[in-house]
């Protein structure tokens, strides 16, 4: 297979849970997205299976200890690594998360928010910047699911993301559910949030799962993905057209047929606004 | 607050043990209408912990079936505290539980149990280390009688020498297949378990005295006349078909590579 832009095309997270029935069964899927640091190993099951699998359908990686926004030096060992990865598997793009994952002096395994301020956002474009001239192509940066906020934020999340894209040159990954997360939690309008980011910049979507607590909600990619994240990809589409989208699942695995249908409910969704456009074309 | 400060008051939170944050910090937050910042902080400084803890369980399957959930989950916890994250991948997080478990335990208690902890953690490495094909049995039989006893070999990459003085495997064994655990209990001479991976399985074979020690000795650049030389002093004239017969037996299991200068 042709390894294109997946734009339009409709892609699963790459897990090892599903490694057999994807070889064995060829399914319709458009593109896989592996999670960067579980291939960054130098040999066994996972890069064997990745390279089977590369083969036969175009890969995206995805990062989440790149820690972009954190307050350390960037990582230049990691991004070796990531080089050398993407060497190997010639991906389609790749992305990680706007935030920070390591601190000051500790590795903290967490997608952290940050202060949406003009102190981080020059700081940030700086440090994207300086990941794209190493990695020689642009950064794909995803808005993360938040549980507090700074209260020095000087932009609303959407408006930082617009300038962060304008200042460095980098693109979005925009994740449905976790904007609708982060809106049930903070208490703003998650249309707004989509409605007000450069359509032109945004590469790739993601749809999840969550749990809702009835106050709160946490992102954590085990569960279907809910009504209203369908509803809002639904407006989404409308809005940018067909986006590469991916479905992610990092827990409480379901049988591969399940992640299959939401991939299908996903590319169904995307015919009908492709259909609705020539229409009014 | 510089955004500098503000992330060092949140790295402090999320590797303290208080779930309340000092105030001081908490006045730099917002939180929702319905998640306030003590609920959205609570949230990070558990993910923090349950990662972590997630990520040990994971490594050390046979140690927890042995000691149980809670007593893990109280050496884990402890670990978190003491030795936290260096690495960006979680996969190398639990590198040194086993050198944890031995200076946290009393000496008596940790033997075994670091020895257990090393035996999974070796299984781990083997997992994902480079690969390499094996020397093959086909590839011997081609080579030369006059090459023979300049033969050197050396184990393959994924290669992992555990030494044990419990019954260890025998523990680690029952794990795996479900079984009650036997009494952990010292064992008369020391056990080499070697590990390596084959295709994409990790395997294993227990070595007594004798045989890791030949195995050893050919890994450190013996040639295959300085094994048969090495075997005389105990099986004398039989020396050259013991150490055929291991040597055959050491290429079947595919654990062995020709040595390169």
């Amino acid at each position: 297979m042709q390894k294109n832009l997946p734009r339009p095309g409709y892609g699963l997270g790459l897990r090892s849970e599903y490694y057999q029935p994807i070889l064995e069964q060829s399914p319709a899927v458009d593109w896989f997205e592996i999670i960067s640091e579980n291939y960054m190993v130098e040999g066994g099951k996972a890069l064997f299976y990745l390279e089977a699998i590369a083969e036969q359908y175009p890969v995206v990686m995805h990062g989440v200890s790149l820690s972009i926004g954190g307050p350390h030096g960037l990582d230049f060992e990691y991004l070796r690594q990531l080089k050398k990865l993407a060497e190997r598997v010639q991906p389609v793009w790749i992305s990680d998360h706007l935030c920070w994952s390591r601190g000051n002096a500790h590795q903290l395994h967490d997608l952290l928010p940050l202060p949406y301020t003009e102190e981080s956002l020059h700081y940030i474009a700086g440090r994207v910047r300086q990941v794209q001239d190493f990695l020689g192509r642009p950064l794909i940066l995803e808005n993360v699911s938040s549980y507090v906020r700074s209260s020095a934020d000087e932009f609303t999340e959407w408006a930082f993301l617009d300038a962060l894209t304008q200042l460095s040159g980098c693109e979005l990954l925009l994740d449905v559910n976790n904007v609708y997360v982060s809106a049930r939690n903070h208490g703003f309008d998650p249309w707004e949030f989509i409605s007000s980011l450069p359509a032109e910049k945004i590469r790739q979507l993601h749809l999840a799962g969550h749990s809702d607590y009835g106050d709160y909600v946490i992102d954590t990619h085990d569960q279907p993905i809910s009504d209203p994240v369908w509803a809002l990809y639904q407006k989404t589409l409308e809005r940018l057209g067909p986006v590469a989208t991916l479905i992610e699942r990092d827990d409480h695995y379901p049988p591969f047929e399940t992640l299959m249908a939401e991939l299908i409910k996903a590319r169904q969704l995307g015919q009908q606004v492709v259909e609705r456009k020539s229409l009014c074309a | 607050m510089r955004l500098n400060e503000w992330q060092l008051a949140f790295e402090n939170y999320l590797l303290s043990d208080a779930v309340e944050a000092p105030s001081s910090w908490v006045t730099s937050l917002q939180g929702g209408p319905t998640l306030d910042v003590s609920g959205g902080l609570a949230i990070y400084h558990n993910a923090y912990r349950g990662r972590l803890l997630e990520a040990l369980r994971g490594d050390y399957p046979a140690l927890v079936y042995w000691v149980g959930d809670a007593e893990f989950e109280q050496w884990a916890v402890a670990y978190i505290r003491q030795c936290p994250s260096a690495h960006f991948s979680l996969r190398w997080f639990g590198a040194g539980f086993a050198g944890f478990l031995s200076g946290y335990l009393d000496q008596q208690q940790a033997a075994p149990l670091v020895e257990m902890a090393t035996l999974e953690w070796a299984f781990t490495l083997a997992f994902d280390a480079p690969s390499r094909q094996p020397l093959t049995c086909e590839e011997m039989t081609a080579l030369p009688a006059s090459a023979w006893p300049d033969l050197q070999v050396e184990l393959v990459p994924s290669a992992q020498w555990v030494e044990c003085r419990f019954n260890t495997l025998m523990l680690w064994q029952a794990y795996k297949a479900g079984e009650s655990f036997v009494p952990s209990e010292g064992i008369e001479a020391m056990e080499v378990c070697l590990i390596w991976r084959s295709g994409q399985v990790c395997q294993y074979r227990s070595l007594g005295v004798e045989e890791a020690s030949a195995l050893q000795g050919m890994n450190r650049g013996w040639s295959f006349a300085q094994l048969c030389s090495a075997l005389e002093v105990t099986h004398e004239e039989g020396a050259a078909l013991q150490a055929v017969t291991w040597f055959k037996d050491w290429l079947s299991l595919g654990f062995l590579n020709r040595r390169t200068l």
